[in-house]
């Protein structure tokens, strides 16, 4: 199994999209790990990110506190006055997970990171 | 560890334990500990999987709201019957029911509800002295079937 990695932050879309970025993070996701997508969550929604997309294309393992903290920030996004997240992830097991926890129908899952900053670029 | 085959009178196949300290970074140790278990004793791919998110779901509750003995420790143990695997975590600590919020939002409240769709039985035994969470899964267990379709 491969360990958590949590990637930089990347800015997608084009020039007209300053409040979308990209979160890449890999590996398994669990309570040891989770405080740290907490906190960059939180630092990009500060930055004024608005359309965010955690890319979980390498996640194996994601548990119940990493899944709080991707839904707490739905809302923190909502008490910034609004924005849209999504998801992408194609390994199947966690996508189970995502569908168990209901996380599937308050943010999008996308299948590839393209299909999802398309998306939410025009979402703007 | 020993594998029992389907159909064995053996009540207890085999047991296991294992002591660890209650800290987060011990998380990745109680996984791989109940993904050795689960393979050994026959389990699939996708039961593996399952067995071992549901463990540590437990792991993780009992390091975030238990309590550890007076050594700092928590205690694990997986025993193999002839049809089921029984994983048991127990700390000293009162178990914290989860405050249900129907929030779907909301950062807490999930752990329980995972373990319960995951394996085929989760008990909560909640004593003076402690609290203990099993949880079992069968080799041929009832999301296997409801896979198969």
């Amino acid at each position: 199994m491969r360990s958590f990695y949590i990637g930089d932050e990347v800015q997608a879309g084009d020039a007209g999209c300053p409040d979308l970025a990209v979160l890449a993070l890999g590996g398994e996701v669990d309570y040891e790990v989770s405080p740290q997508l907490r906190t960059r969550v939180l630092r990009a929604i500060k930055a004024g990110r608005r359309r965010l997309i955690l890319d979980l294309t390498d996640v194996t393992f994601i548990d119940s506190t990493a899944i709080g903290v991707i839904a707490g920030a739905v809302e923190r996004l909502d008490e910034a006055g609004g924005g849209s997240m999504a998801v992408v992830c194609t390994h199947e097991k966690v996508l189970q997970i995502l569908e168990i926890t209901g996380l599937d129908s308050v943010i999008t899952l996308y299948r590839s990171r393209d299909e999802a900053v398309s998306a939410l670029a025009l979402a703007g | 560890m020993s594998r029992v085959p389907p159909g064995s009178n053996t009540v207890t196949a085999s047991a296991s334990e294992l002591h660890i300290p209650a800290r987060r970074s011990e998380l990745g140790a109680a996984r791989r500990y109940a993904g050795e278990v689960a393979e050994a004793f026959g389990l699939d791919a996708d039961g593996c999987y399952e067995f071992v998110y549901a463990v540590n779901e437990a792991v993780t509750n009992a390091i975030r709201h238990g309590a550890s003995d007076e050594q700092g420790m928590i205690h694990l143990s997986i025993v193999a019957d002839a049809d089921r695997l029984t994983f048991a975590v127990s700390d000293r600590g009162t178990f914290a029911m989860p405050v249900m919020d129907s929030a779907e939002t909301s950062e807490h409240g999930r752990g329980l509800a995972l373990m319960a769709s995951l394996v085929d039985e989760v008990e909560l035994c909640i004593e003076p002295g402690g609290t203990t969470v099993r949880l079992s899964k069968a080799r041929a267990s009832e999301s296997a079937r409801a896979r198969a379709g």
